[in-house]
């Protein structure tokens, strides 16, 4: 059987017909064009269908808003309006209205016809005039060109005055009439009053349905680099789709109609100049969502970022800066990058001037057996369940091993104790249990019996250790000496020197001693001075970059042990391995999974990556690759917050020009954060909206650590804040937790100052304070205030002893050497403004003084009464106290 | 259809005609706390408002073996919103003491808080869901008036004098009462329905109670604390 391209050759080239190849191709090319214009035109524009449903979306809640206003409407109110209004239009048809309007429009007619003739007149009269002057000066007669002359100019007076006569009487017609128009007009004004809002909202709903459909975009030039270090622009067009970002009336709408739900951050990163994708990242110029959002496509290196995994992007302008009022995922998950001491052993950008969180291990053994330290390095969570320490999964020959280093070079450690051997005894457990719980240790440190702090916290680890064994753990020389001075054995050390007498001290050795590891513990048998032991144990340490976190002796400038992560969120999962793990296909809510055989699967991406290596940091270990890194015991949460942080690891940075500048306050500010930071001050003090976890003891939050306001700076000289860092003073009386004194070293002094100031908008300015006089003409007046207001009631001014005495309030003799002036007429303006919760009431209000009688009781003039009279108490030199 | 808003007229009578008043008895079992004598030496003017040793209040037991300062209010049942009584209440600072040491008012009542005393006295409020307040009285006759905007129970203070303290009940509704010196309440004008009353009190807490208001108007609910 010939086909038909057999047959086709066998034609002669000249005669074969190509008809049907046109005819097929051209219907193709047809089809093509049609499906290329409807693909165009309808499938490919999904953003028009999202305006047209937001648009009637929208409509139809200011429909409902116009329901709704037109219900709270007085429905007799209306109905008596538009009575009104026509009854009003119906007076229109009585017959005096009718007949002067017909009689006006008769007369309006007249008017015009007298206008007419007017006009008509002065012309003719020019004429006349003309021929009259003409014949004058050509020396004719000029008697009947006067007559004509003579006989226009009286028309013209006639005219004018029918004219005015005419506009006089149509006026007093408009009298008549503008009554009845204005009585409508009256009635419709009211009407559209009480109808007012309902009008608005409809008027809205037509527009919202007439706006147009139309692309949105924001062009952002010179907005990056590229990796090749050119300038490079961007274009975000995502408020196509969601148009509702900024309507309140969207706020409970589906995506992509729905309101933003962080306004606070827009009005610090306007979508309108700054677009989206920085922040949410996505492909900016895609219309469609599935490439807009950067999930349909594989190729596309910066996916929508969801859920709080969006703060990652706070980082690329903000990386230096540890605290964002507006960003609470990203502190808290720098807060645990930061606790958890991950720059230890990783590179990290914006971290590389912190502290080792571990505690120096020259002289270990003058606290601890060697015994507790071959358990402890063994596994940490053992001992204590809720370290910091992750556990290095060492084998028992390993941890002897580096428990031999570490004994060894203790044992050359030139440590001694203060006091003599045996200082400690002689203390009071029952006392020592009422100091620790009532000076403040439980503000950092858990014990059996109190877990408050952990949990208000809500952090898997604690930020110092949980006593709750800890006489199992340390010898009560140590412990004594450390209560003492925590410096003398750790010269870094971030625990405070609670001031405690020597019998205090004794007290609460008594009682921590008391709490004990009732467990058998594991014993070891191998000889620790064995020189091959001991230089394993050197390399162990060295090759687990234990001195990441701890100053070990010899070991001082060991550089960091794994790899840097400051562009770690460009990684690609090809990149990475996956180990024996097995994929978990669903995109979604399975992050892990622990199978049945053992085995462990997670999704094979950078995210799943992640998620399984802070899981468990030795899961994708096999027989031939080993891993070094420890295991920490992240909860789910923590695991997602440090995800989140390496995400931000990049190295793409808007340029300058779209960044707030990190300029010499916010320098100062961050300065003292990582100081207040480093020293937990969040444990006690409410800073910048966090903290005061210790708080939850207390009954009332006015018998806990005062809050650190952001006015702080403007609130005490920098002279006393100084003073009171190297050497507190008691301010509160009715306090019983103590502030602790914490040896800040001077440059961290200098930083904490700068960091209140800084947040009080102040520079540092030394100012002799006790040059600033009283002002002579307040002060009688104060003095008078201070008594009818009776603030000695709960202020002293002078020394205090007795009874009653722990329940007063801030002794006022300090006033001037302590406090600003400027801040305590702020202060007694509205006290709880500046501390909320205080003890101290407000006296004025609404710019009056209770006491009329003095000063007009203008609040003003009183506060700087008060002020003077208060910054005069106290003072040794100056002016003299008012006369008593 | 005709039927239909006949029934609807019938059943909206019904329900304005069978509006109803729930009392009852808070009763108290066991030996009453023996209040420890407040000491009112610190402030000379307080010490001479009282010729006999004053107590503290935060327990007391009536002589008919009742309790005295339970707000017993309705805690679940009611439909729709109602609007706040116009009558002010009076909140009174009198011999050092807080008068009454238990009220209960509804959210937008006006509470006018008075100093009847010649001494500083603040008023400290230690609300949470509503804005704290502390604002001081230094002199005889002064008055403010407060409204809340939500509902809680709360303790109000004076820092001055460490012994004063009372407590506020805020409501979103107008069905509530504080027990008397005979240990009864009535809570008033209740449509009929079934209700959740709860008794509250500063030491011993809550409890709990249902009642049924049907046409005939009454109902009774007591309740019983122990030492
Ligand atoms: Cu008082």
């Amino acid at each position: 059987m010939t086909s038909y391209f057999d047959k086709r050759t066998q034609t002669p080239v000249e005669t074969r017909k190509y008809v049907h190849f046109y005819v097929a191709f051209s219907g193709l090319l047809f089809l093509g064009t049609v499906w290329s214009l409807w693909d165009e035109v309808v499938s490919r524009r999904p953003w028009k269908d999202y305006q047209t449903e937001y648009n009637d979306l929208l409509a139809a809640k200011y429909d409902s808003l116009a329901l709704d206003a037109q219900a709270s409407v007085d429905s007799a109110a209306v109905s008596q309006a538009t009575e009104a209004v026509a009854s009003a239009r119906a007076a229109l048809s009585a017959e005096e209205y009718v007949t002067t309007n017909e009689r006006k429009t008769d007369l309006l007619e007249e008017l015009e016809i007298a206008t007419r003739e007017w006009r008509f007149a002065r012309s003719r009269s020019d004429a006349a005039y003309y021929q009259y002057k003409k014949d004058l000066a050509e020396g004719k007669d000029a008697t009947s060109s006067k007559a004509e002359l003579d006989g226009h100019d009286a028309d013209i007076a006639k005219w004018f005055e029918s004219r005015n006569n005419l506009e006089r009487e149509i006026a007093g017609f408009d009298l008549i009439l503008e009554k009845y128009t204005t009585a409508v007009q009256k009635a419709e004004v009211e009407l559209r009053a009480l109808l007012g809002a309902v009008a608005g909202y409809q008027a809205k709903a037509e527009k919202q349905r007439q706006s147009p459909i139309a692309i949105h975009q924001v062009v952002k030039n010179d907005y990056e680099f590229t990796p090749f270090q050119e300038v490079k622009a961007r274009v975000d067009r995502c408020q196509t789709c969601h148009l509702g970002w900024r309507e309140e009336l969207m706020t409970d709408a589906p995506q992509p109609h729905s309101k933003h739900p962080a306004p606070e951050l827009l009005a610090q990163h306007n979508p309108e100049t700054f677009g989206c994708t920085p922040c949410h990242r996505g492909q900016g110029p895609a219309l469609t969502p599935g490439f807009a959002h950067g999930d349909e496509d594989h190729y596309w290196e910066t996916p929508l970022l969801r859920g709080n995994d969006v703060y990652a992007s706070c980082n690329g302008c903000h990386y230096n800066e540890t605290r964002l009022k507006f960003a609470k995922p990203y502190v808290k998950a720098k807060q645990v990058v930061i606790e958890s001491g991950c720059y230890g052993c990783h590179e990290i950008k914006g971290f590389s001037d912190l502290p080792k969180i571990g505690p120096p291990l020259y002289s270990i053994t003058a606290k601890a057996t060697p015994e507790w330290i071959y358990r402890w390095v063994r596994n940490p969570r053992d001992y204590s369940p809720h370290t910091r320490m992750p556990n290095f999964r060492f084998s028992d020959e390993q941890a002897e091993a580096v428990t031999a280093y570490l004994v060894s070079a203790s044992r050359t450690s030139e440590f001694t104790l203060e006091r003599p051997r045996g200082s400690y005894a002689g203390g009071s457990p029952s006392e020592g249990k009422r100091l620790f719980e009532a000076v403040g240790c439980q503000a950092c440190h858990v014990t059996a019996g109190f877990t408050t702090v952990r949990d208000v916290r809500g952090t898997s680890y604690d930020i110092a250790p949980e006593l709750s064994r800890v006489g199992s753990k340390v010898n009560a020389d140590w412990l004594f000496d450390w209560l003492k001075n925590p410096r003398h054995y750790n010269a870094d050390s971030r625990m405070p020197s609670l001031r405690l007498s020597d019998q205090e001290a004794r007290n609460v050795v008594a009682y921590v001693m008391t709490m004990k590891d009732e467990r058998a513990l594991d014993k070891f048998s191998v000889a620790l001075d064995d020189p091959d032991r001991i230089a394993r144990g050197d390399k162990l340490i060295r090759e687990y970059g234990c001195a990441g976190c701890h100053l070990i002796k010899g070991m001082e400038n060991e550089g960091k042990v794994s790899v840097e992560l400051s562009d770690f969120g460009r990684k690609k999962a090809e990149q990475m391995d996956f180990g024996d793990t097995k994929p978990i296909q669903a995109h979604g809510e399975q992050e892990y999974l622990a199978n049945d055989d053992g085995t462990v699967s997670v999704q094979h991406t950078w995210r799943g990556w992640i998620y399984g290596k802070l899981k468990n940091a030795r899961l994708f270990q096999t027989e031939r690759i080993a891993q070094k890194m420890p295991v920490f015991e992240f909860s789910d949460e923590e695991i997602k917050l440090v995800r989140m942080f390496l995400i931000s690891m990049t190295r793409d940075i808007p340029l300058p020009a779209h960044q707030r500048a990190y300029d010499k306050r916010f320098q100062d500010i961050e300065g003292g954060r990582r100081v207040s930071m480093r020293y937990n001050c969040q444990q006690c003090h409410i800073l910048e909206d966090e903290g005061g976890y210790v708080l939850a003891k207390y009954e009332e939050a006015a018998l806990g650590p005062p809050p650190i306001p952001e006015t702080q700076g403007a609130k005490v000289q920098e002279q006393w804040l100084h003073a009171f860092f190297k050497n507190p003073t008691t301010i509160r009386p009715w306090l019983k937790i103590r502030m602790p004194t914490f040896q800040f070293n001077e440059e961290e002094i200098g930083k904490l100052q700068k960091y209140f100031l800084g947040m009080a908008h102040q520079d540092m300015v030394i100012r002799d304070y006790a040059s600033v006089q009283p002002e002579t003409d307040y002060l009688r007046p104060g003095r008078q205030l201070f008594d009818t207001y009776q603030c000695a009631k709960c202020h002293p001014s002078g020394p205090v002893s007795g009874e009653g005495a722990a329940d007063l309030a801030p002794n006022l003799a300090m006033a001037s050497s302590r406090l600003k002036p400027e801040w305590i007429s702020g202060w007694l303006l509205d006290p709880q403004r500046l501390q909320p919760g205080t003890r101290m009431p407000q006296f004025f209000f609404d710019g009056q003084g209770p006491d009329e009688s003095v000063l007009n009781g203008d609040a003003n003039e009183q506060i700087r009464a008060l002020q003077t009279y208060v910054w005069s108490l106290g003072r040794r030199s100056g002016t003299p106290i008012a006369d008593r | 259809m005709q039927c239909r808003r006949v029934l609807g007229i019938l059943i909206l009578g019904m329900t304005i005609a069978s509006a109803g008043d729930v009392t009852g008895k808070v009763a108290f079992a066991g030996t009453p706390p023996k209040g420890s004598p407040l000491q009112m030496t610190a402030d000379p003017v307080c010490k001479k408002a009282h010729t006999k040793p004053v107590t503290g209040e935060d327990v007391v037991v009536n002589k008919n073996g009742t309790l005295r300062n339970v707000i017993v209010y309705v805690k679940s049942g009611l439909k729709g919103s109602f609007t706040a009584p116009k009558d002010k209440l009076v909140f009174d600072q009198m011999g050092c003491l807080y008068t009454p040491h238990v009220l209960s008012l509804m959210v937008g009542q006006e509470l006018e808080v008075r100093n009847s005393d010649a001494t500083l006295h603040n008023v400290h409020s230690l609300s949470k869901a509503n804005p704290q307040f502390n604002n001081a009285q230094p002199m005889k006759g002064m008055k403010m008036t407060k409204t809340f905007a939500k509902e809680e129970t709360f303790k109000v203070k004076c820092e001055v004098h460490p012994w004063m303290g009372a407590y506020i009940g805020v409501f979103n509704h107008p069905y509530h009462a504080v027990t008397g010196d005979d240990g009864s309440f009535t809570i008033k004008g209740l449509p009929a329905g079934e209700y959740t009353i709860e008794a509250w009190h500063e030491k011993y807490g809550t409890k709990t109670a249902t009642v049924k208001v049907d046409a005939s108007g009454k109902a009774t609910v007591d309740f019983s604390y122990k030492s």
